[in-house]
């Protein structure tokens, strides 16, 4: 009896590549490489990046023809100009990730999307950490063979008549959506367009829409059943 | 060579930057057909199974660097030219709808990996 009802476990079991990254770590701390205060600093750092360099990228490029050339051209010069420098993006001394931006221009025929089949290539320098789903085996398997349907769990339709180009990132290059400029945001400043390109919208999972900010509040639902006196 | 080349090399240029230069002259061009060699890799290979003797057409000629079942090894001697391919969902799934027969998917792929069509 007892046993049927043991619980689930509260926590999943570890990658191979969890235990290989606790192994590493503590060898380098061990060795004096770095200090476990460095590796937090470190981490919380990389946790605090935000999308909103890439988002900037995007709504000087709508402005700006000229910036969007250089953009689509040479992400890596580009972005500099929104504040990221790839060779230096943490400050640390360390370039954390490959140098190869590619920035990927939706049209009124053409959706892209990314993804990384491998592992998890993502633009972190500019985009910060990618989101948990991005990781997934579910996203990287199925989104290559059904873009569509996985698209559509985002909530996003693609008119069959657009053509959905989906991204692999499996080398250097690192890759990051221009989406298309709304309708509903004309005479907006290059900080307004920011404010709503968000992550997913340079992921390819969703679109901008002139009603939704990246800093939008959340909704917070009152409890069903309040625990009273606390 | 020590052990910290890697990075050594790619400070202050950037990788797959620091490489520039240091491959032959690119075999394919933007436009070509190209189909996906279906190369031994019993140990490691970023060309994905699905894309094996695939066709697709060179969308960008991307940057030089060892190919990663090189550098994997740590062997930097010999780098290559890189090549963003598009294919055609419908040559990658055969089960891939007609109705959206525009769809595609581009990655990207060192030259040892191509042949021309």
């Amino acid at each position: 009896m007892a046993e049927k009802h043991k619980p689930a476990p509260m926590v999943d079991e570890v990658s191979d590549f969890e235990v290989l990254e606790v192994a590493v770590r503590e060898l380098a701390i061990e060795k004096g490489l770095f200090s476990a205060e460095d590796h937090r600093r470190f981490a919380e750092f990389a946790h605090s990046i935000g999308p909103l360099p890439a988002a900037r990228l995007v709504a000087k490029s709508w402005l700006d023809p000229e910036f969007k050339k250089l953009a689509l051209e040479d992400g890596f010069t580009a972005s500099k100009e929104v504040g990221i420098d790839w060779l230096n993006p943490t400050g640390f001394g360390t370039p954390s990730d490959y140098c190869d931006l590619r920035v990927l221009e939706n049209t009124p025929s053409v959706h892209n999307v990314v993804v990384c089949t491998l592992c998890s290539c993502y633009p972190r320098p500019i985009l910060g950490h990618s989101p948990e789903w991005y990781r997934t085996p579910n996203y990287r398997r199925r989104l290559v063979r059904w873009p569509r349907q996985v698209l559509s769990e985002f909530g996003l339709q693609i008119p069959a008549d657009v053509e959905v180009r989906v991204e692999d990132s499996n080398q250097k290059c690192r890759f990051m959506v221009m989406p298309m400029r709304p309708e509903g945001t004309e005479d907006w400043s290059e900080d307004q367009l920011t404010e709503i390109v968000t992550r997913d919208c340079m992921l390819g999972v969703a679109l901008p829409h002139p009603d939704r900010k990246a800093d939008d509040k959340r909704p917070v639902h009152k409890a069903a059943n309040p625990v009273h006196g606390h | 060579m020590s052990r910290g080349h890697h990075a050594e090399k790619a400070t202050g240029k950037g990788d797959p930057q620091c490489f520039r230069g240091e491959a032959p002259q690119p075999k394919f061009k933007v436009g070509d057909r190209v189909r996906i060699r279906d190369l031994p890799d019993i140990f490691y290979t970023r060309c994905q199974v699905y894309t094996r003797g695939a066709e697709g057409v060179v969308a960008v000629v991307t940057h030089e660097s060892p190919a990663p079942e090189d550098e994997a090894w740590d062997n930097v001697d010999a780098p290559e030219w890189f090549y963003i391919v598009r294919f055609k969902q419908k040559e990658l799934w055969s089960e891939y709808p007609d109705v959206y027969a525009n769809d595609t998917l581009q990655t990207e792929f060192s030259e040892r990996w191509l042949e021309p069509v």
